[in-house]
């Protein structure tokens, strides 16, 4: 064992470490907020609202990630006539993968925030989107904080499928390097490590929270 | 001639097929203060929220102030003039006393935060809690937070009040500061219309006494005259079981 390698080649490794940082980051940022708003039509009182969004979850949540990015790197060129770079199809694929399971998560901290308190907003004339944005989902936020921290460990581990379109995410970029180098035993252990520290870390802090619910104002 | 402040023209709600409501016609005048009782799922609670259309109504219509509540498209502003307080106080947890209490007026009136926060003030001087006005709800006993949703619904002048067993969920020795504060609203003129099971607060603060049963107002009497002559079999029944139980 040999682990030179990845000091010879940390530049190129940490590269590829921040594109999947930056694909997780967007991920997480535009689908959450996405999310919000389908959340808020899953628990509508209006069918013409509920129904589109509960197909909508059904529908991605029933598929594999990598059959949603596939489906975006082969279609969107047939549709619009024009090619994509990598990452933008592959964010545009996650984003709309994880608005899915992000909307569900809050989908259920919407619910856990009870109708009674919706009822209170609403009775000091408050507007139902305010009521929402001022009254439920900060605490809907505050219920859920756990379980979205627990997702960002999934979008995290799921930017290793953009390799499949030959996106240089960390993945792809650590075996390139083990190709090259014909060193795959110490560079794939080191790549290991990385996402060990960096999952257990999310899985922690998600645990943490958990216990310490009432410490998040 | 004054004119009724609430109008209530034969009224009928339904859950599914379950009628909780029963075309209920009944007027309630500015300035008084109402009592409405009646036996556990006789329709009390479903009457005051109909009074703000926090539940929709199939037939009949509420008039408040002159406005039909049934075609009104401005129904948030209709409901800043009503000011709500409910059996488990429904403070907004994530926000303190404070902001519990300029959250509407600086949302629905467009209040700056400093007018506001001078108001609440007053209105926390006025529940004696101005102590509290900085902590959070959770940090609060249950009389503290039944005062301080009390100001909440009292923070945008309100032109009515519906309580809806207010002290229900307290502990006895809390009961007395929170029917105090409403004593006082109802002193100074502030039109109330309480769900209650405090008789005492009935005959001494009300004006008048509803009583409902099976979604139908059975009686309506003079506070005095419901406890010493009550018109109807069940009022009487309802009247002999509850003082039973003090
Ligand atoms: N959201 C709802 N869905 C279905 N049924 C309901 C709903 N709300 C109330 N009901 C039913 O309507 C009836 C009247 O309810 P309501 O809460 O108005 O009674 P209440 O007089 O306030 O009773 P309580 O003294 O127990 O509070 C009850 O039988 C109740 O079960
Ligand atoms: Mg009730």
């Amino acid at each position: 064992m040999d682990f030179s390698v990845i000091n010879d080649n940390i530049e190129f490794l940490m590269l590829g470490l921040m594109r999947s940082f930056q694909l997780a980051i967007f991920t997480i940022v535009l689908s959450l907020t996405i999310a919000c708003f389908i959340a808020i039509g899953r628990v509508s009182s209006k069918r013409s609202i509920r129904y589109p969004s509960a197909i909508f979850v059904n529908l991605l949540r029933s598929n594999p990630l990598i059959l949603i990015v596939f489906w975006f790197f082969f279609l969107v060129p047939l549709i619009t006539g024009k090619t994509l770079p990598e990452f933008h199809t592959v964010l545009i694929a996650f984003v709309v993968f994880f608005a899915a399971y992000f909307a569900e998560i809050v989908r259920s901290g919407i619910q856990s925030v009870g109708s009674s308190q919706v009822k209170a907003a609403l009775s000091t004339g408050l507007t139902y989107s305010q009521s929402m944005r001022l009254i439920v989902l900060p605490q809907a936020l505050r219920n859920m904080l756990p379980a979205l921290v627990t997702e960002c460990v999934i979008v995290f581990q799921g930017t290793t499928i953009a390799y499949v379109i030959g996106m240089r995410e960390f993945l792809h970029s650590t075996s390139l390097v083990a190709e090259r180098t014909v060193r795959p035993v110490e560079l794939y252990l080191f790549a290991a490590l990385v996402y060990l520290v960096i999952c257990f870390t999310g899985t922690r802090l998600a645990l943490f929270l958990e216990k310490n619910k009432e410490l998040a104002r | 001639m004054t004119l009724p402040l609430v109008q209530i023209n034969n009224l009928s709600l339904r859950y599914g097929n379950f009628v909780a409501l029963d075309d209920i016609s009944i007027d309630f005048m500015p300035g008084t203060c109402v009592v409405i009782c009646g036996p556990s799922g006789s329709g009390k609670s479903s009457l005051l929220r109909c009074v703000n259309r926090l539940e929709d109504f199939g037939t009949g219509d509420v008039i408040f102030d002159g406005q039909s509540l049934k075609s009104a498209h401005n129904i948030s502003k209709i409901r800043s003039n009503i000011g709500m307080v409910f059996q488990h106080f429904e403070l907004y947890p994530h926000l303190s006393v404070m902001n519990n209490i300029t959250l509407a007026p600086r949302y629905v009136n467009g209040i700056n935060r400093d007018e506001a926060e001078a108001k609440a003030h007053k209105l926390l001087e006025r529940v004696g809690i101005l102590d509290q006005a900085n902590k959070y709800p959770d940090e609060l006993s249950g009389g503290q937070q039944q005062r301080a949703a009390i100001a909440r619904a009292l923070a945008l002048e309100p032109k009515l009040m519906l309580f809806d067993e207010p002290t229900s969920a307290l502990d006895p020795e809390m009961i007395s500061e929170v029917l105090q504060v409403m004593r006082d609203l109802a002193r100074n003129g502030m039109t109330m219309l309480v769900v209650t099971h405090e008789m005492g607060f009935a005959r001494d603060v009300a004006d008048e006494v509803v009583f409902m049963d099976k979604g139908k107002v059975i009686e309506r009497n003079a506070s005095g005259n419901f406890f010493d002559n009550p018109q109807s079999d069940r009022a009487k029944e309802f009247i002999d079981r509850v003082l039973q139980k003090i």
